[in-house]
């Protein structure tokens, strides 16, 4: 067994060979422009109102450009995968194959989606006079010299580019005159052109390794953007015998392509050292999630777990304006268009008996689908994300045992990768990795605040891999408004909402949960109530027989 | 310790070479929804081995045909080697009409140590006569039989399954499903795209696999292709102690240390720790292999799902075993028409096709719950719609026509009018729209996404060798045509840019190039076999481009 290993060893060392001579691999991509986003046409660091569907022509290149009406914009995210540590609710710290935030570092561990626009995502980082910043191991835990206790936010910490970007000094011709345009003191002065996607290494490496978040980092899109999503494999560290591969599944795209499904089975896994980035334009709004595909038994309950919501075009309709017309103009658009009659996919046709000019768009709050109706209007929202992890096989995972699926048994409950009471703690949680160094490793808080009279929109996910998961709520009732991302509405156009104290999910599955606080008698500021699973073996931590997958709701 | 893992990496590798040179064994065929017709069947319980990819053999319990009785008609038509043995897991799929009279004669052909033996058919009205009297239903005793008749009253998939001592009779293999295809076709089921489907599977030389062009009596239960799958989960412990006890009574001889003989089981059904998890009584790989593979005399159906863009496709899915399991289908919704033959309809009428009916109010789920004694139809495409690239990767300044296919759109925007190109049913909105950023081969470039080097990254064995679909975009994509094709698209055939060339064989860039999806229970745990990853309730869905033939014949 041993020579045979030793081999395996040596032939892998002629392969990587090849490897250390070739150009680095790390690379991140975030255009400013694209076919679908053209910058002449629209400014794609914002949202542009949705006032009605795309039209294109035919370019001379012979496919279909906009000319009006763009809709949606560009968004970047970059993440590592790696490994790291969390904190239990029992104090136990647990290791992890995760990934970690490469990109909206200060959005992350303010509890926010890290996907960003391009001018955000393409800053580099520098010091307060401009010049290049540096990293340091940890960040940004370490900057704003984080505790493993409650951690204020927002932490002083507001750089939210992608990890590692620099001027590219090989990207434009070397001027004799002023030398290299791309090799200036202040690299966010230099020109455009310098920016081809070129990352220093040692940033990716200093901020990448042991950086593992569970949940993974939070991605939120919208409706028509672009996503450029950069999965950058740092490699894990402390099994660094396992040369894992890493990938993202985007959980329950429609249409997907089978190269960005990140199923490494069926399309191409992203080796150490290099980066990937998958191409989506963003699919119908819903609750979706993401996690690697790689040996899921062992990489899914060892963390590499995600969430993933795609917010409506309703949501740009301007206040005001009717919502059911902007409906009817999504009809004009075939890609954007539901008819129920000659797509059995489709999910939102127009509302029932519904007529031309009804249901104002809202002056505050957002939607979670495009309803036409006005229904899944919600003044919050908080995505939730279940998980179960299991110390043993967590244990065999930092060790170099082989590994049992079948007797795979949770002990630790997970509401956004944090188990009751660490599930009301507000700000990230931080834990000190091997490296020494505190790292933002828990940093979903799952209190929910409902403004006094308001409406919470719960996107709720569930990817623990053993067993099937109940969250009841004690207090408010649950209305149940969509289904895997797709909104509970008949062929006909009748809403399928139903009312119920609690929901039950799989491994891979979605839901959407409006909390009608709206009843102010009944749910006065100040009270409290909470969410938690009857499965009552599942409100613990491990031996702790309190805890677990349990939540507070909060009326303010 | 580090050798241990050395041990599972081995295996996997292991698993792995076998699978592949399993492909490499076997044609290309796929899998439909077999059975036998009716309306009357001559089934016997009976104890057989079935194999599993980790070498076991587990000692099972399933219905089979009676082979006394006479041959049965199998079904679809075109299947080219069925057989139908004693005794098979899940049992055989009793196809019949709607309205029908069905008679299940069951003869018990189980150690007699296993006692009495049922079919439950729920769901159905059943006049049970002969055998003897049980708890649930009229029993076959050791040897003996049982008759079940009744009317096949609505169409739909449901399962079927011992009514004797569930918890020991289940686990150990007897189940199966029936299917009743339904009495009047949908006229627009026959006609508009679905006519246009079955002339491009002319023009490919590809047969018709359906039992039915229709799941329901409803205007939106058309299909274009159609598989069962059937998920179950066995504790190989029970299956042992079963056998143990089984060969203990019938060889049992009273001695002074052992006074008395037992004469039934006691088999403990509890705690469960199931290691196998099964679809269509196979583990994957083995579930990919084909229908009626001999080397899988007791477990005939596959799991092996194939389609081309825009075929509406029919699944008919099980819950055979105790357990729930989250089957998640990668690359779209599934839109659930019926539960247990139950048509989930609206309240509200809207005019289909052709036709008004009531509308559907099944929902759109990405992972569909298998539950215990359940059955669900539903229906799946994947048409590739608002990918925002072409994935047939067209070129209008390549020198090869097929680079060049015009795209019409229809009133949905699919290319529909030209059943006989590679790219009917095309997303004509993305038709011509370059993926990456740099040219590559014969595939523009101008895209939004730069590919890496391909020295950073892994294929697997169904990757088909690039982004894109089908063979010919494939080849134009990695810069060659085939050996001793003309080289159209030169010079920039051999060149290596940032496509990886594939080795893949599982689905070949030359010859077949599909986008392939995982179709798998997301309780992960279960897409192991015996503690082996990967295995289990796992599956491989292919998109194939139209030019590529999908031979479901056996």
């Amino acid at each position: 067994m041993k020579k045979l290993y030793q081999a395996v060893l040596f032939l892998l060392l002629c392969c990587l060979a090849p490897l250390v001579a070739n150009a680095q691999s790390f690379r991140v991509q975030c255009p400013t422009s694209t076919i679908t986003h053209p910058s002449s046409l629209h400014d794609n660091n914002s949202e542009p109102a949705y006032t009605a569907a795309t039209t294109f022509t035919t370019g001379s290149a012979g496919y279909l450009t906009p000319t009006a009406n763009v809709n949606g914009a560009i968004k970047c995210q970059q993440i590592g995968g790696g490994d790291g540590l969390s904190t239990m609710g029992d104090g136990t710290q647990i290791y992890m194959f995760s990934f970690g935030p490469l990109s909206g570092l200060a959005d992350i561990a303010n509890g926010q989606p890290g996907t960003e626009f391009p001018n955000a995502f393409n800053s580099v980082y520098t010091d307060s006079a401009g010049n290049p910043g540096t990293f340091l191991p940890g960040d940004p835990a370490t900057t704003v010299n984080a505790g493993s206790g409650p951690n204020p936010v927002p932490i002083a910490f507001t750089y939210n580019g992608a990890v590692g970007l620099v001027p590219d000094p090989n990207a434009l011709p070397i001027d004799p005159v002023t030398g290299n345009p791309c090799v200036v003191s202040n690299p966010n002065s230099a020109p455009a052109g310098c920016f081809t996607g070129h990352v220093d290494p040692r940033a990716i490496i200093d901020v990448g390794v042991m950086n593992g978040n569970i949940p993974a980092p939070l991605v939120a899109i919208d409706e028509d953007d672009e996503l450029f999503y950069t999965l950058t494999n740092v490699g894990m560290i402390m099994r660094p015998d396992l040369f894992e591969q890493h990938t993202v599944h985007f959980h329950g795209y429609p249409n997907a392509s089978t190269f960005y499904d990140g199923v490494p089975d069926a399309s191409v896994a992203i080796n150490i050292g290099g980066s990937f980035t998958y191409y989506y334009l963003a699919p119908d709004a819903g609750t979706y999630f993401w996690h690697c595909h790689i040996t899921p038994p062992e990489h899914l309950q060892m963390g590499m777990v995600g969430q993933l919501y795609v917010r409506p075009r309703q949501n740009r309709v301007p206040a005001g304006a009717s919502l059911y017309d902007a409906l009817v103009a999504q009809q004009a658009d075939n890609r954007t268009k539901c008819d129920s009659t000659q797509d059995i996919l489709c999910s939102n046709p127009l509302p029932f008996g519904a007529s031309a000019a009804s249901a104002p768009r809202a002056a505050t709050g957002n939607y979670a689908y495009n309803d036409g109706d006005g229904s899944t209007h919600y003044d919050v929202e908080y995505p939730l994300q279940i998980h179960g992890f299991d110390p043993n096989f967590h244990f065999v995972g930092m060790t170099f045992n082989p590994e049992e699926f079948s007797d795979m048994k949770d002990k630790y409950f997970l509401l956004n990768g944090r188990s009751y009471p660490d599930t009301v703690t507000p700000g990230p949680l931080a834990t000190q990795a091997t490296d020494g160094k505190m790292h933002f490793a828990q940093p979903l808080p799952s209190i929910i605040n409902i403004p006094a009279g308001g409406r919470a929109l719960l996107r709720i996910s569930d990817l623990d891999v053993t067993e099937y998961q109940t969250l009841a709520s004690l207090g408010i009732p649950m209305t149940v408004i969509g289904f895997n991302a797709k909104l509970l509405r008949d062929q006909a156009g009748n809403n399928l909402y139903f009312n119920t104290n609690s929901v039950t999910l799989g491994g891979g599955e979605s839901l959407d949960v409006i909390l009608d606080a709206s009843d102010t008698t009944k749910y006065p500021s100040g009270s409290v109530f909470y969410l938690y699973t009857p499965n009552l073996d599942h409100l613990s931590n491990d031996a702790e027989n309190f805890g677990g997958l349990m939540t507070e709701v909060h009326i303010n | 310790m580090k050798a241990m893992k050395m041990n599972t990496t081995i295996s996997k590798t292991r698993l792995l070479l076998l699978l592949v040179l399993a492909l490499l064994l076997t044609a290309t065929t796929h899998a439909a929804a077999p059975g036998i017709t009716g309306p009357i069947f001559n089934l016997t319980a009976q104890a057989a081995f079935i194999s599993q990819p980790d070498g076991a053999a587990v000692y099972s319990w399933g219905y089979g045909c009676d082979l006394s009785a006479p041959q049965p008609v199998f079904a679809p038509q075109l299947t080219t080697t069925p057989f139908c043995y004693a005794m098979q897991v899940p049992g055989p799929t009793l196809i019949v009409h709607e309205n029908d009279t069905v008679t299940v004669k069951l003869l018990n052909g189980l150690p007699a140590a296993a006692g009495n033996t049922s079919i439950l058919f729920p769901g159905f009205n059943v006049n049970a006569t002969g055998g003897v009297a049980g708890l649930l239903t009229q029993e076959a005793a050791p040897g003996g039989t049982v008759t079940y008749t009744f009317t096949a009253s609505s169409p739909g998939t449901r399962a079927y399954y011992s009514g004797t001592q569930g918890d020991l009779q289940v686990e150990m293999g007897l189940y199966g499903a029936i299917i009743v295809l339904p009495a009047s076709v949908p006229a627009n089921c026959t006609s508009g795209l679905h006519a246009a489907n079955l002339a491009a599977e002319a023009h490919w030389s590809e047969s018709d696999f359906r039992l039915a062009p229709a799941a329901y009596d409803h205007p939106d239960t058309c299909y274009d292709r159609e598989y069962l799958f059937q998920f179950s989960e066995m504790d190989p412990k029970i299956h042992t102690a079963a056998l143990a006890q089984i060969t203990d009574i019938a060889t049992c001889v009273p001695t002074q240390s052992r006074l008395t003989c037992p004469t039934t089981l006691e088999v403990p059904t509890e705690p469960y720790q199931p290691a196998y998890f099964l679809i269509n009584g196979r583990s994957m790989p083995d579930d990919m292999d084909p229908n009626y593979a001999a080397q899988y005399p007791h477990q005939p159906y596959n799991g092996n799902p194939h389609m081309h863009p825009g075929e509406l496709t029919l699944i008919r899915v099980i819950g055979q075993g105790r357990w729930q399991h989250p089957f998640h289908e990668h690359g779209n919704h599934v839109r659930i028409l019926a539960r247990d033959g139950n048509l989930i309809l609206s309240g509200s009428t809207i005019t289909y096709p052709g036709a008004a009916a009531q509308a559907l109010a099944g929902r759109l789920e990405f992972t569909t719950d298998t539950t215990p004694g359940q059955a669900f139809d539903g229906i799946f495409y994947w048409s590739g719609k608002g990918l925002n690239w072409d994935p047939y990767g067209h070129h209008p300044g390549s020198s090869d026509a097929s680079a060049k296919l015009s795209c019409t759109p229809d009133a949905n925007g699919y290319n529909t009018a030209a059943p006989t190109a590679i790219n009917f049913w095309e997303w004509c909105q993305d038709h011509n729209k370059p993926m990456q950023v740099a040219p590559f081969g014969d595939v523009a470039g101008g895209g939004p996404a730069t590919l890496p080097d391909a020295n950073i990254l892994t294929n697997g064995a169904w990757y088909g060798g690039s982004p894109y679909l089908g063979p010919n975009a494939t080849l134009r994509a990695t810069g060659c045509m085939p050996t001793g094709a003309a080289q159209t698209n030169a010079p920039n055939c051999g060149a290596t840019g940032s496509t990886p060339p594939s080795g893949t064989i599982a689905n070949p860039p030359s010859s077949e190039a599909g986008f392939a999806f995982m179709w798998h229970s997301h309780n992960e745990r279960e897409i192991t076999t015996n503690n082996i990853f990967p295995g289990g309730m796992l599956m491989m869905m292919l998109v194939d481009s139209r030019e590529f033939v999908i031979d479901e014949s056996n």
